[in-house]
């Protein structure tokens, strides 16, 4: 009994051992099995734009054998454009695309360091086009988009930039702005005789298209949110009144017809107002006209001059400049007028506010120690950020999408001015080539 | 004279000494831990300041950083083990019902078994083991039920000798568990010893490989759109076993953007060679955030 009680306390402490050994094991591969997946914050990326390959696409049967490779360096042109994409050289592809229903070859295009291909084909039956297109994610080795559009043989232009807005926003997540249109004041002649008319363009400069002749005068001229429709402001005989026009038809209405000289005129974002400043005396007030019923109402009510108004996209409040502070400055207020809130605090003078179509943010023109600046703050007045400077910019207006911001740019003495964009970042900046000189830009929606 | 050289010599002995005591203090009393509550031990990689920096730059021709085994200076040869969980098997044949059949079988309980192993000094667990092999594992889990039933034949087989036998048995076998390197990463002991960790600049590379590839819509207006939850698995040689995996899901066509951007950031990344293989089993299943909602001002 002596005897055994060891013995048993030895092999118990054993198997004690040799059970906690098992355990153990048993512990290692469970919780190897429950190892905690490894966690990794990624909270940083690059904003270098994506390499983008768009060979020719495949035409088949077209009138115009050109018309694939048309319209696959528009859609590259576009990209480019934007800064967020980098379009690769054609001459680098390997794989030569003859249809667009085989799966390209992907480690052609990896080993081009494309991260994206967009493939598409033109086929033209009974003289209209049917256009296809591909977008290819090249590393995933999967298509992310595909679609077709149908349209008349001289529509293409057109449907390149609707391409683009879908590869734009598949790839970004944001919506394109590639299928819309600039209305501007083209300035052409002597500096002293300048000869200003409306125009219309696609926002690639293309398909220019003049809507007045020049016999008067004639400033600011902004889209309606249906994009058919401009309001602006003309000096013709008397006072500079507002007007409408049907872009299409070229009909022309006068908005505003009081004593007095009515300016800086801007839609509603439903398109049924129009707010514009009025002028009597040395200041000037916002007003705002009913287009349907015409009835006009007075928002502001003061001894200074209240002007540039802008709509927040949701058309609940305005943004507006006035000098009752002394400087201008940027305010906002609710769409039915009353207390003023100011945003702008900085040093100079901010004029010309216009609400993001996204809502977010609010340009300005900013007027510092004789330099004119594009910037953008908040809608609250925080976050104040200069995009450009120089000698005379002004008069922001918005791409559709709310990351691109036109204006014009004067560069001082005999020259005139000329059209240039900046997206958010203020990274990338580029000039808009236009027939002639060209201030004033404003941009449309995007068409429907 | 004498005088004078004891003095030196008492000098020397004084300052040796001192000058051990010193450094005795210095080494025994410095590398004294804390008595902290137990803590989970940080892996540290000596890398010079430079060094890193190239890490976490990414740059691709960047010298690899030499980081020392942690915990172990050598690591121990292959023993002649070829499948540790085997011979964990094995050594559980060994404990239960095996050894002490043999004995109760042949002869009563009374007489012999203390001489008999004495003299020999059989190695009865070798014998054991010899008799019936069956290193199968299910077997021996089913095994431990066994030996209630056969309590009383053990007992007289005690003997120190044996003991020994067993224990020297046992060597092999924890080597086995332990796998062909002892331990080439600090553990910690806790119960949920889990200290094993990937260096930092592992983790830091990788990071910064990643950001590199990984392209953000700038000035997006919702950022919290754009958080982007993947999962991986990687192969030892640290390219994709399978095709990323997208742990959240939204709605928008930010959030589709944002998250074919991290997936082909996880494509054209691979393979991701500044994870260790000896680490694999930390970075083989691995799940990341990417979160740029720092970087856009909004």
């Amino acid at each position: 009994m002596i005897e055994s009680f060891p013995t048993a306390s030895r092999l118990s402490r054993r198997r004690l051992i040799l059970l906690g050994a098992g355990a153990a094991a048993l512990a290692g591969l469970s919780s190897r099995r429950a190892a905690a997946v490894l966690k990794l914050d990624v909270t940083q990326g690059n904003v270098q734009p994506v390499p983008i390959a768009v060979p020719d696409f495949v035409t088949v049967a077209t009138r115009d054998p050109a018309a694939g490779r048309n319209v696959s360096q528009i859609i590259a042109a576009n990209l480019q454009r934007s800064g967020l994409f980098a379009p690769i050289n054609p001459a680098a592809y390997i794989e030569k695309i003859s249809t667009i229903d085989a799966v390209p070859r992907f480690p052609d295009w990896r080993q081009i360091n494309a991260q994206a291909l967009v493939t598409g084909r033109i086929t033209e039956s009974e003289g209209r086009y049917k256009v296809e297109f591909r977008l290819w994610d090249v590393f995933a080795g999967q298509q992310l988009q595909g679609q077709q559009y149908t349209t008349t043989p001289d529509n293409w232009r057109r449907i390149a930039h609707i391409i683009s807005d879908a590869v734009y926003e598949r790839i970004t997540g944001e919506k394109g702005y590639f299928d819309s249109r600039i209305v501007f004041v083209d300035e052409s002649g002597p500096k002293e005789r300048r000869i200003k008319r409306l125009a219309l363009m696609d926002q690639d400069g293309a398909n220019v298209r003049y809507l007045t002749r020049g016999d008067d005068l004639v400033l600011t001229p902004r889209f309606s949110s249906s994009a058919d429709t401009i309001t602006y402001m003309s000096y013709g005989q008397g006072d500079p009144r507002v007007y409408l026009m049907n872009i299409e038809t070229g009909q022309r209405e006068i908005v505003s017809n009081f004593p007095g000289m009515s300016f800086s005129p801007r839609f509603s974002p439903d398109g049924q107002r129009v707010i514009f400043s009025l002028q009597r005396g040395g200041n000037s007030n916002l007003f705002v006209m009913d287009l349907r019923s015409k009835a006009t109402t007075r928002l502001t009510d003061t001894q200074v001059i209240d002007t540039a108004p802008s709509y927040s996209p949701d058309g609940t409040r305005i943004c507006f400049e006035s000098d009752r502070g002394g400087k201008q400055q940027i305010y906002v207020m609710a769409a039915g007028g009353g207390e003023a809130q100011r945003l702008s605090f900085g040093d100079g003078a901010y004029s010309t506010p216009v609400w993001s179509p996204r809502g977010d943010l609010i340009a300005f023109t900013k007027q510092t120690e004789g330099k004119f600046a594009i910037g953008i703050m908040r809608a609250d007045g925080s976050g104040e950020r200069i995009l450009t400077e120089g000698y005379h910019n002004e008069g922001p207006t918005w791409s559709p999408n709310g990351r691109v911001i036109m204006f014009f740019r004067d560069p001082g003495g005999n020259s005139g001015p000329a059209l240039y964009t900046v997206d958010l970042t203020g990274r990338n900046e580029q000039v808009l080539k236009t027939p002639s000189y060209a201030s004033d830009p404003s941009w449309s929606p995007l068409l429907q | 004279m004498a005088r004078e050289w004891g003095m030196r010599t008492a000098y020397a002995v004084s300052a040796t000494g001192h000058a051990a005591v010193l450094l005795w203090s210095i080494w025994s009393l410095a590398a004294r831990p804390l008595p902290a509550p137990p803590s989970e031990a940080l892996p540290v990689d000596i890398v010079s300041v430079s060094e890193f920096t190239q890490i976490t730059a990414g740059s691709k021709s960047a010298p690899q950083a030499e980081t020392p085994k942690p915990l172990v200076e050598t690591v121990a040869e292959a023993r002649p083990v070829d499948d540790p969980t085997a011979k964990i098997d094995e050594k559980k044949e060994v404990k239960a019902a095996r050894e002490p059949p043999p004995a109760p079988e042949s002869k009563p309980v009374e007489a012999k078994p203390a001489e008999k192993p004495a003299e020999t000094k059989p190695d009865p667990v070798a014998e054991a083991l010899a008799k019936d092999k069956k290193p199968e594992t299910k077997k021996a889990e089913a095994k431990p039920p066994v030996p209630p039933k056969k309590p009383a034949p053990p007992a007289p087989k005690f003997d120190p000798g044996q003991v020994e036998a067993l224990l020297n048995k046992r060597v092999p076998t924890r080597m086995a568990a332990a796998g062909e390197m002892p331990n080439s990463m600090p553990r910690a002991g806790l119960a949920h010893a889990n200290a094993a960790q990937m260096s930092l600049s592992e983790l830091d590379a990788l990071r910064a490989r990643l950001a590199q590839l990984w392209t953000i819509p700038a000035g997006a207006k919702d950022p919290q759109e754009l958080v982007v939850l993947i999962r991986i698995k990687l192969k030892p040689d640290g390219t994709l076993a399978a095709a990323p995996m997208v742990v959240n899901n939204g709605t928008s066509a930010l959030f589709a953007a944002a998250r074919d951007s991290a997936v082909r950031a996880l494509y054209r990344g691979q393979p991701f060679d500044m994870l260790k293989p000896e680490h694999y089993e930390q970075w083989k299943d691995i799940e990341i955030t990417f979160d740029p909602r720092d970087m856009i001002r909004g």
